[in-house]
């Protein structure tokens, strides 16, 4: 018997709202989910209208749609975005992405460029580890200790421990309504999300970006440091960069005003065509 | 005390406190700048005060898988939701080394708008994640004991299984020959308890395999009504033995095709309707089935099943379902079994997310129930009519597919169909079957798995290529495992798997099944035909002189229904395959060629089960063994070929000596 497939909608847990017409689509990076805009996109609501969604595996998505063999390479993420896209007839899409989103957005682009009129990457990198001249800012070591982190130093240590070690059934009497609420991932799902982030390669899709394209840059950022930003933005042809003042790797979180700020700027500057 | 004798107490000021808390303590800003530390996280660090404050940043005393994490996750986290609790990090200290410690993080009120700031505690974990680590550990240890006992277990129940039938088989054979009453008594005795010994082996075989929790819930098309009806059918025989009556009753319109799992629905049933039986004197046992719940497209079913046996006291209710138990002592000497029944039902139950209950007094009677949901099938109900099963076979004019490499093999299947009346075609290779299908259509396919060349599964998977739309049913019959169809077997498009050496009632039921769910336009209701015609005596003396000891033909006999011309048959094609084995092995052993060895073991292993030459069975597979060990053992490679070679040749000349009139 064939299975239904689920509308991208629910899959995805897209929310929208705003007061404009032309789309927003917001994506949200490694290790969050749509929560991470809050301090942006009201600042958007009134001219925007404004789209997010959680990645498949992520936050409130229909952790049931993951696979580990469609989710085993960005394309996967890429296509749950085009497909979105597609569901509400989004046209001249503004595409704001973070983190390894980025890469999610330069690929959708790529594929379906009629679709997208400006793409705002914040923190992207095309590749995390170093290679050759190419300084990523990390050795498949640190990336293998990222996992081993993970393995561990999982969020909610005793209410995640309890289990392994009681069974499934027994639900740990601590504290539950303490626990953290925002960004709950299945570990196993992090687990091969970070693999796939970390280990993917996607400079050569850089320079096929047509769309002007602005790459928001962070002081001091661990993740994406300030020479990858400049190699984005330096084989995107139609890019601007802006070295934020804001520091580490989600400016959106950490200086929201700053990042606002920059991405009105971006926008009044290069109109919608 | 002395009024104000606590006025002359030395004061403890907060920050002393903070200072020599148990915990550490470390404040930082939204960039992660440390601006403050206690001197418990500084002793764990090794730092000094200096070092750290305005210094250093807190993911700095990360790792840098931690680095990673804070900026992915932790971060993001603390931001949002101005807490994050119990995040373990590995903590690097001054020297290098590194402990896990357990990080609780809490937004300080802030001091201006806009500007945040967090206190963390620092808890060191190193003894907590050395306990869990052999917790952990000692949980796997004692998971995977349990499962090396279940799978020891299962191995077990089955080496036991297959001497056990023949057990039991000799003793159907010996009740039909002549006996006086003592010997008859004795031949039912052993009837008995060979019947219950092999019942237990299944219900540990079960229930290992549930525990293993390697039982899976199948969802099929099945009829509701024919299930029933074999069911009843079986019952009535032993319910009228024991002078009980069966009642029945079922709701008008209960439905028929529903989708579920029928072996499971059917194990449940046989399973009370075989103790209400056992336990009950007089009196009747009745099945009833209650329409509960009828909707559009499912329907729940109230089964129960009553009785008016010997009840089960009160406070023993809740111990009857729990394994290895019954409700007394007593009642295991009077009834036998072992009790397991009832722990396999309900497992089974809970694997639908239902329950078994019971309602009993002692004395009155019991009465169990289950409650079950199933969707109900879109196919057409059939319209039934009693007929008996052959003429139904033989009236469906469905083509039958046989495969298998083994003659012998071929030539029993094809006996049985003979018996059923069921049109069919046999062949000795995956190959062959493919040329056969090729040609016309057949409904089903029985299917050897292990074949030279082409095995089972490939030749399925081909003929389900070969005729998408009109794919015949594959039934597969294999000499390992229990029933179960495996991923690897349903991926080839097999749909039921028999185990060899299979019950010839139990291929008829699965054959009809088929042709029921072929043949809608062709109805029929069904009632199992009693077994057996009526058999000749076997022979007193099934070995001869010559292979006394290194084979025997109760099995044969069995399998040809003591029919002489089979048997005959059936002799000749043993005789063959050894003689062919032996030259095979000659070979084999003077290359050393313990792989070719290993494919004549397979080869021939139904060829030695069917005449019971499990000594020479047994002597090959040891060579083999030898064969491939250590340099050690090869001496005595020469002694052991001997002796295999005499074992063969006994064999042989006992085969060769077996006169047509003995076998009459």
């Amino acid at each position: 018997m064939e299975s239904k497939t689920t509308s991208p909608l629910k899959r995805n847990n897209v929310k929208i709202f705003g007061k404009g017409t032309q789309p927003m689509l917001f994506a949200h990076g490694y290790g969050c989910d749509q929560n991470m805009w809050r301090y942006v996109y009201p600042a958007f609501e009134k001219d925007y209208k404004i789209i997010l969604f959680d990645h498949t595996g992520a936050g409130n998505s229909d952790e049931t749609q993951y696979s580990f063999e469609k989710y085993d390479t960005l394309e996967g993420y890429t296509e749950d975005l085009l497909e979105i896209c597609e569901e509400l007839g989004l046209q001249e899409v503004i595409l704001v992405a973070h983190s390894v989103s980025s890469m999610i957005a330069v690929l959708a682009a790529n594929k379906e460029p009629q679709r997208f009129s400006r793409l705002i990457l914040i923190g992207p990198s095309p590749r995390y580890i170093n290679d050759g001249d190419y300084q990523g800012g990390f050795n498949r070591e640190d990336i293998d200790s990222l996992i081993e982190a993970l393995n561990s130093n999982y969020l909610g240590w005793a209410a995640n421990m309890a289990p392994v070690i009681m069974g499934n059934g027994e639900k740990p009497e601590l504290g539950q309504e303490l626990t953290n609420s925002f960004c709950r991932t299945n570990p196993e799902i992090a687990k091969h999300f970070a693999k796939v982030t970390f280990l993917s390669d996607n400079r050569q899709d850089l320079a096929s970006v047509e769309i002007p394209t602005l790459v928001m840059q962070c002081s001091e950022d661990v993740i994406a440091p300030k020479e990858v930003g400049e190699y984005v933005h330096k084989n995107i042809k139609n890019s601007s960069f802006s070295l934020l003042k804001a520091t580490g790797h989600c400016p959106n979180l950490s200086a929201p005003e700053e990042t606002v700020e920059i991405m009105k700027e971006f926008l009044q500057k290069s109109p919608a065509a | 005390m002395e009024n104000g004798s606590f006025n002359n107490l030395p004061e403890e000021s907060a920050e002393d406190l903070y200072e020599n808390a148990p915990f550490g303590y470390v404040s930082f800003l939204a960039d992660g700048t440390i601006f403050k530390i206690n001197k418990t996280l500084l002793n764990l660090l090794g730092y000094k005060k200096e070092e750290v404050v305005q210094q250093k940043k807190i993911q700095t005393l990360f790792g840098i898988g931690g680095r990673i994490y804070f900026e992915t996750h932790f971060f993001p986290l603390i931001r949002m939701q101005g807490f994050v609790k119990e995040v373990n990090f590995d903590l690097v200290k001054k020297d290098g080394s590194v402990f896990p410690a357990l990080l609780n993080v809490n937004q300080l009120s802030a001091s201006k708008p806009g500007i945040f700031s967090y206190r963390t505690s620092v808890i060191d974990i190193t003894d907590r994640k050395k306990f869990e680590k052999v917790l952990v550990e000692s949980k796997e240890k004692a998971e995977k004991a349990t499962r090396a006992k279940a799978e020891f277990l299962s191995t077990i129940s089955h080496e036991i299984r297959t001497p056990l039938n023949a057990i039991v088989g000799i003793g159907n054979l010996l009740h039909k020959t002549s006996l006086n009453d003592l010997q008859k008594e004795y031949a039912r005795i052993l009837q008995l308890s060979s019947e219950n010994l092999l019942e237990l082996v299944n219900n540990l075989l079960d229930l290992s395999k549930l525990d293993a929790q390697k039982v899976k819930l199948e969802e099929r098309v099945f009829s509701l009504k024919n299930l029933l009806e074999v069911l009843i059918h079986s019952f009535k025989i032993r319910a009228a033995e024991k002078n009980i009556e069966l009642k029945t009753e079922f709701p008008e319109g209960l439905p028929d095709h529903l989708l579920g799992d029928p072996v499971k629905l059917n194990q449940v049933l046989t399973n009370l309707l075989g103790n209400a039986i056992k336990f009950t004197g007089k009196g009747f046992v009745k099945l009833e089935i209650d329409l509960q719940k009828s909707e559009k497209e499912k329907v729940g079913l109230q089964f129960s099943v009553s009785d008016t046996g010997i009840g089960v006291p009160a406070d023993k209710l809740e111990a009857i379902f729990q394994e290895f138990s019954q409700a007394s002592y007593d009642v295991n000497l009077e009834f036998g079994g072992t009790g397991l029944g009832l722990t396999i039902s309900q497992k089974l139950l809970q694997m639908h997310g239902s329950e078994l209950k019971v309602e009993s007094e002692e004395g009155k009677g019991s009465k169990f129930s289950f409650f079950l949901e199933y969707k109900l099938s879109n196919m057409a109900p059939e319209d039934h009519r009693r007929t008996r099963v052959n003429e139904v076979m033989a009236q469906s004019g469905a083509k039958i597919l046989v495969v298998d490499d083994n003659l012998t093999n071929l030539f029993i299947i094809s006996q049985y169909l003979q018996e059923w009346k069921l049109d069919h075609t046999t062949v000795n290779s995956g190959a062959a079957a493919i040329d056969a299908i090729k040609k016309k259509h057949y409904d089903i396919v029985l299917m050897d798995l292990h074949m030279p060349k082409m095995d089972g599964y490939e030749t399925s998977t081909r003929i389900g290529e070969l005729e998408p739309n009109n794919k015949p049913v594959i039934i597969a019959l294999s000499a390992s495992g229990r029933g179960d169809v495996s991923l690897k077997m349903s991926r080839a498009g097999i749909s039921v798997y028999v185990p060899k050496p299979f019950d010839p009632a139990e291929l008829q039921d699965i054959i009809l099944h088929f042709l029921n769910e072929n043949s809608k336009d062709k109805p029929g209701e069904i009632a199992v035909s009693s077994t057996n015609p009526d058999t000749k005596p076997s022979p007193d003396n099934l070995s001869t002189e010559d292979g006394k000891g290194a084979f025997s033909l109760t099995r044969l006999l069995q399998v040809s229904n003591q029919n002489p011309d089979i048997l005959q048959k059936l002799l000749r094609n043993s005789l063959n395959s050894v003689q062919r084995f032996k030259e095979e092995f000659t070979d084999a052993a003077t290359q050393s060629d313990s792989e070719k060895l290993d494919d004549l073991i397979h080869k021939n292993k139904m060829n030695l089960h069917y005449i019971q030459a499990e000594k020479l069975a047994d002597a090959v597979e040891s060579y083999r063994k030898l064969l491939e060990d250590s340099e050690a053992h090869q001496r005595d490679l020469p002694n052991k070929k001997q002796e295999i070679l005499h074992e063969f040749e006994k064999i042989i000349s006992g085969l060769k000596a077996i006169k047509r009139e003995d076998l009459s």
